[in-house]
């Protein structure tokens, strides 16, 4: 992954990706991505709570990965991509270069989804086939809903905590109070809150793609509207994060 | 480098020999955090050669040295680099290298790796070859395919030597490049930055050891409290410092007799008992007091058993030159 092929077009990415895998995020972060699989062998000792199909979209998706696991797993790597940069005093390596800002912003991003993106498909995968195993000739609608669901997601979320973590210090802590707090508490109770987060387009685009009458959240938003509404804090959170970066003086 | 890059200045700022040109330069610049001052009203300009940024720990050098690579916004006052502002233009940075103070590099690549992640981002034709060169200039061909993380101190600074050379940049800031490298490690540098000079490259390396700089710059910048306490050509700085009044301890087997035979000589300015056989004597010029202190001990029959510097800290030399 960090061969030729990406250090010569893409230098900056390839060094992300070095970092993520020579760090211990990623053991965090692997850890973190089978914790849906955990769940998945707790209900396969108890089939009757739910049909597998329930426990997967409603327990799994909607509950666990959107809400919480999503993006504390994103928060990792995002606050780390830049942030340690920072705080590692190595960011002048990158910035002393004739190549513009949003250039190192963007491959900073595209470094943490290469890790992110697969870490996460692949537990969601992992407890698909754990709990639909013995039933493989299902629609893999479910699955794909839910891969596609969180990617947009996780894209979402690492450009928010990118920018954030070039403007607060302590972008780790905050984030995992944000989610906590924000995402995963007053996102459940608060309508007004509830179209302000990013769990809320990740379910939204979720539900839409997998276009069961009987899967729905509250105030689901259309899937064209979800993916635009992605797409504008990706673009939004980008412009800050190079604006930072033009700006911020490097110690 | 090309001749039209390099700024004529208006004006001739300290540090620039009338006729040469500057390719650094800096015209009242201050940077402060809040109330503290880390830089105030330097202006000096720096031409083609090695020229030392030279001051004790904590008297701005590093800051002057990052405002000039544009990692920090002036406060006040203007800098530019082969005539463009340090700060805004990346596509100056083709032009530009620095070697950070800071130790920590990528632990996880191999030296060689970020010398070419260097020539990467510079977008070298022959990040390659480049790669290799770098490594040669810095004889470090034998370790650069380990890992970063378990280099010496001087390794690593040898190393970010090499990536602030891979694009053969005209203008080399270079922050404390000798910190942590041994005698053999210390003359290869040396030798190297000297040849840079010669090349007509511009560089500034800033030190905070007086003796070391004399080795490898002609021209010296001393920022003392975050000011240019002096400017110029070495030896007449060198000159200024040693004629200032230095406190030499001398521990002698009849210190009285000493004392009396060194009150004879001209050099000597005061001289003060202390307890253990010891006299501290002030002089005007110390390198000549130096050679008379043995001379005349052998004629009055003392034994000599300690001569050292009472005060040769760097700090009360450049406090002396600020106070000038």
């Amino acid at each position: 992954m960090t061969g030729e092929l990406f250090w010569r077009p893409f230098p900056i990415l390839a060094l992300t990706v070095r970092q993520f895998l020579g760090g211990k995020a990623i053991r965090v972060v692997v850890a973190l991505s089978l914790i849906p699989c955990a769940f998945a062998g707790i209900y396969l000792l108890n089939r009757d709570v739910a049909t597998a199909e329930e426990f997967l979209f409603d327990a799994i998706f909607l509950n666990l990965m959107a809400p919480t696991l999503l993006p504390i797993l994103v928060l990792i790597l995002a606050t780390a991509a830049l942030g340690n940069e920072v705080e590692d005093r190595t960011l002048p390596y990158l910035t002393l270069k004739p190549i513009s800002r949003l250039r190192i912003v963007l491959e900073k991003l595209a470094g943490i989804l290469v890790v992110v993106i697969p870490a996460v498909s692949a537990g969601l995968a992992l407890t698909y086939l754990l709990v639909v195993g013995s039933d493989l000739g299902q629609s893999t609608r479910l699955l794909w809903s839910m891969l596609a669901a969180s990617a947009l997601g996780a894209i979402a979320s690492a450009s928010i905590f990118l920018a954030v973590s070039l403007i607060i210090p302590r972008a780790l802590l905050t984030g995992i109070i944000y989610t906590f707090v924000w995402e995963s508490l007053l996102g459940r109770f608060l309508p007004g809150v509830r179209v302000v987060s990013v769990r809320h387009y990740t379910q939204s685009i979720f539900v839409q793609l997998f276009d069961e009458p009987s899967v729905t959240i509250a105030n689901v938003t259309s899937l064209r509207a979800s993916i635009l509404t992605v797409l504008g804090i990706v673009i939004v959170s980008v412009a800050v994060a190079t604006w930072r970066l033009r700006r911020m003086n490097l110690e | 480098m090309s001749e039209t890059a390099i700024v004529e200045s208006p004006r001739l700022l300290p540090g620039l020999i009338a006729g040469r040109k500057a390719a650094i330069a800096l015209d009242h610049v201050s940077k402060w955090y809040g109330e503290v001052v880390a830089v105030s009203d330097v202006s000096f300009g720096v031409s083609p050669g090695v020229t030392a940024l030279l001051g004790p720990n904590g008297a701005g050098k590093s800051t002057l040295l990052k405002l000039m690579a544009g990692l920090l916004s002036a406060s006040s006052g203007t800098i530019s680099i082969l005539g463009q502002p340090a700060r805004g233009d990346t596509n100056a940075y083709r032009r530009l290298g620095l070697v950070p103070e800071q130790e920590y590099i990528y632990p996880y690549l191999t030296g060689r790796e970020f010398v070419r992640l260097n020539a990467l981002l510079q977008r070298l034709s022959d990040p390659d070859a480049a790669t290799a060169r770098a490594i040669h200039l810095v004889e470090m061909e034998t370790a650069a395919d380990r890992k970063l993380g378990g280099y010496s101190k001087g390794m690593r600074q040898r190393i970010k030597v090499a990536a602030a050379l891979v694009h053969d940049p005209d203008v080399l800031l270079m922050d404390e490049p000798l910190n942590g490298t041994d005698p053999v490690q210390r003359a290869g540098l040396i030798t190297l930055i000297r040849a840079l000079g010669d090349a007509g490259k511009t560089v500034l390396v800033s030190s905070h050891v007086l003796v070391e700089v004399e080795r490898f710059a002609e021209n010296i910048l001393v920022i003392v409290n975050g000011k240019l306490a002096a400017a110029g050509d070495y030896r007449a700085i060198r000159e200024k410092i040693d004629t200032h009044p230095h406190a030499v301890s001398i521990r002698a087997s009849d210190p009285r007799r000493l004392a009396a035979a060194l009150l004879v000589e001209p050099t000597t300015r005061s001289i003060r008992f202390e307890r253990d056989e010891r006299i501290v004597a002030e002089t005007s010029d110390v390198r000549t007091f130096y050679r008379i202190i043995p001379a005349l001990a052998r004629q009055a029959n003392i034994r000599l058993h300690e001569i050292q510097p009472a005060d040769e800290s760097l700090t009360s030399v450049f406090a002396y030159l600020v106070e000038r």
